[in-house]
């Protein structure tokens, strides 16, 4: 009996929600475009800021965001959401993964004259990061920023090392042997470890590390579908792995054990990406770090000093069978414009801004501590192109399950690099996948 | 009844087969229906895919036989596919063993039987999320209470040779509450007379189990035996849980590889031809089980 009720009182409920909707709304309907994000944590927070402003800052459109895990689930659900046309209106993406996305038939291109409508233009955004967003000559993607790797040191301890110049900081770095004693000098001066990263099992870091260091040597990593870096792949994982094995730094740690054995004084560098900055900038503020913390880009340790870096960006999935209306592009670029233009408030989550006018604005180079490692932009390096790459991709999941073994000396670094290569050997033969 | 009725039957059989015929498919039917739309029409479906060069959402070009070409030179699915035995070997027997031991202890202490066997079967109850969680809390290498009591901070879940056995004795504790149910329902089958008369004749202790429990238990150990293996090869929510196939690929079981290449690397069609592979090394060691059963029964004749 009740239950018969149910349907009738529905009804009632939507017809009140709709007449009461239809007191406030304005005469043109509001468009909802809803999104989809990767981001969490600070990131996730900084975003909904966005968002919550942009949608006070008019009445058009309504963004509704939603936070799906970050990694492999988040593009899992992206692609397969996307082909079958129940994909979202807009994503963050990695701009690491555009060829895999675009190429996959997973977004939608954007025209020019899409962009030029809501007063966006290629040449606004940084050059490397536009072309990152580029898939045989047309653009799938609005880079939002870069987050390169950084050494971040304690300079307490650094100073105890003998690390420090007279004004307070890192005296440079140049070459690997140079990195690896101060790690080992840091180490021995003050009983604390010199280096701190993620190497837990599955994490991603050794894999980037490697890459940027194989990058500083003018090494290419895959060309024509075979792996190409050579000897230079066993060598440099063998770098990282004595940082390890010899006690500089202690193996296993996963993210939060690492970034928090650094911010308890415990390690004397960290090497992560720039997304750490707001805690550090935050424990600052409120008192709780015991020391005075600076960044400095990736040392060279080569020939030339590239390192590893990813951007997100936003991007339009191909829904295909539900394309989206002109309006509603427009009423997306409108959203992705504004976080342009208001993206000062992202670059306080460590990242540098990809649009230009804000990047270059004063008030971004004077914001602290970003403008330390600001140059990294230009020495930024994605993974390679190709379907299976890309953050959180299957080539990266490969690496990062065989990399971090040879620093726990459960594997030799040759042995590492060649499971990780014979087990990855499939994925670069096989054809890219339209999804 | 009437006593010829029974006489008749085997005369008139065709027609009678022939008149029970649409019952009979009428009955089966709801099974049948469910049967080939959950099962088998899937497999046949999974064994096409197998043959083509698929994503999760696109199937595309028909391959022929590459995919399982390229799988039997993959090391990484015979990786799984000796993880996976591994697993077998470090949980059937245990289970079956430990299971007939509890059994006999419920069996035994008939005071304490209700409390026994429910401590025993509770954590069969248990949700593979639970479980996964409260093994994952025990084996925490700082403050995991099985650190606590050996001393020590192995990471039992991050170790490369730990990490395996780890989850099997995990998945030991969780399931061996069903073998015990099926070896105490053996247990109480056996006529106590059989007990009495052998006590008479002055059997004791290990004799009677050897002489009188096993072998009625004989054919309940057979199905224990054949129900463990084809659920310890089935292992994938334990390992995808609490080791998520690591570290270093050790704890990846043949079900997580095909998992991963359909979901990581969206290559549907290698994935099915992973789980058809699999498939078949599972019943070949079925047909081979079966066989060596039938081998012991011939040879004790």
């Amino acid at each position: 009996m009740a239950r018969r009720g149910f349907p009738r009182a529905a009804a009632l409920l939507a017809t009140l929600f709709l007449v009461l909707a239809g007191g406030s709304a304005p005469a043109r309907a509001q468009v909802e475009v809803r999104m989809w994000t990767l981001l969490s944590g600070g990131d996730g927070a900084r975003m909904r800021a966005l968002v919550d402003d942009f949608n006070a800052s008019q009445r058009d459109v309504r963004v509704v965001s939603t936070t799906l895990r970050w990694g492999e689930p988040f593009y899992t659900k992206l692609i397969t959401a996307s082909v079958v046309g129940a994909g979202p209106d807009v994503a963050t993406v990695h701009l690491s993964r555009i060829v895999n996305l675009a190429g996959g038939g997973v977004l939608r291109p954007i025209a020019p004259a899409e962009l030029a409508s809501v007063g966006l233009r290629g040449r606004d955004y940084l050059p490397r990061q536009w072309s990152k967003a580029q898939y045989e000559g047309r653009t799938y993607a609005v880079p939002l920023d870069v987050h390169p790797l950084v050494l971040y040191y304690n300079k307490t301890l650094a100073g105890q090392a003998g690390l420090l110049d007279a004004a307070g900081n890192l005296k440079p770095i140049d070459g690997v042997a140079a990195l690896t004693a101060a790690f080992r000098t840091a180490t021995e001066r003050t009983g604390r470890r010199g280096l701190t990263m993620e190497s837990s099992q599955s994490s991603y870091a050794i894999w980037r590390l490697w890459l940027a260091m194989l990058v500083q040597q003018n090494v290419t990593i895959i060309a024509n579908g075979r792996f190409t870096y050579g000897p230079a792949g066993a060598a440099t994982l063998a770098h990282i792995s004595e940082w390890f094995t010899r006690g500089y730094a202690q193996a296993g740690l996963d993210y939060p054990a690492s970034t928090s054995q650094f911010m308890g004084g415990n390690a004397a560098f960290m090497l992560n990406g720039v997304w750490e900055v707001p805690e550090l900038v935050r424990a600052t503020k409120a008192g709780t770090l015991g020391f005075e913390y600076g960044i400095v880009p990736l040392p060279k340790m080569y020939a030339n000093a590239s390192t590893w870096a990813d951007s997100h960006a936003f991007a339009l999935p191909a829904n295909s069978g539900h394309e989206p209306s002109p309006a509603k592009v427009q009423a997306i670029l409108r959203f992705v414009a504004y976080v342009s233009q208001h993206s000062l408030g992202w670059a306080q989550g460590g990242h540098i801004p990809a649009y230009a006018p804000v990047a270059e604005s004063p008030a971004a180079k004077s914001l602290m501590p970003n403008a330390l490692y600001a140059q990294a932009a230009n020495d930024a390096v994605y993974d390679p192109d190709g379907w299976y790459m890309g953050a959180a991709g299957p080539l990266e999941a490969i690496a990062s399950k065989f990399l971090p073994a040879a620093l726990y000396g459960y594997m030799t670094p040759a042995q590492a690099v060649h499971r990780f290569e014979t087990e990855a050997a499939r994925l670069v033969r096989k054809r890219p996948p339209r999804y | 009844m009437h006593r010829d009725e029974s006489t008749l039957i085997p005369q008139t059989g065709p027609t009678t087969a022939r008149r029970d015929a649409l019952p009979a498919w009428l009955l089966l039917a709801p099974f049948l229906a469910a049967f080939g739309l959950f099962f088998f029409v899937p497999a046949l479906e999974t064994f096409w895919l197998s043959l083509t060069e698929s994503s999760l959402t696109r199937t595309n070009a028909f391959v022929g036989l590459d995919n399982y070409h390229t799988l039997l030179n993959d090391p990484s699915f015979w990786d799984s596919v000796g993880n996976t035995f591994y697993f077998a070997l470090l949980t059937v027997i245990p289970l079956c063993a430990l299971g007939l031991l509890m059994a006999m202890l419920v069996d035994r202490f008939t005071r304490v039987q209700g409390w026994l066997q429910g401590a025993f079967f509770l954590p069969f109850v248990l949700p593979i999320s639970v479980m996964t969680l409260i093994a994952d809390w025990m084996l925490q290498p700082s403050s995991g209470v099985v650190n606590h009591v050996l001393g020590g901070e192995r990471a039992w879940l991050a170790d490369p040779h730990w990490a395996l056995p780890a989850v099997a004795i995990g998945t030991i504790w969780w399931t061996v509450g069903f073998n015990v149910l099926l070896f105490l329902a053996g247990l109480r089958n056996i006529p106590a007379e059989l007990y009495e008369a052998a006590a008479l004749d002055g059997a004791r202790g290990f004799t009677l189990f050897r002489t009188i429990t096993w072998p009625a238990l004989r054919p309940v150990v057979t199905t224990a035996v054949i129900l463990q293996l084809i659920a310890s090869l089935k292992v994938f929510g334990q390992t995808y849980i609490l080791t998520s196939g690591g570290p270093f690929n050790t704890t990846r079981v043949a079900l997580h590889y095909m998992y991963e290449t359909a979901f990581t690397q969206s290559d549907a069609g290698y994935a099915a031809a992973i789980a058809m592979a699999f498939v078949a090394i599972v019943v070949m060691l079925s047909l081979v089980q079966a066989w060596i059963v039938k081998w012991l029964a011939r040879r004790d004749a």
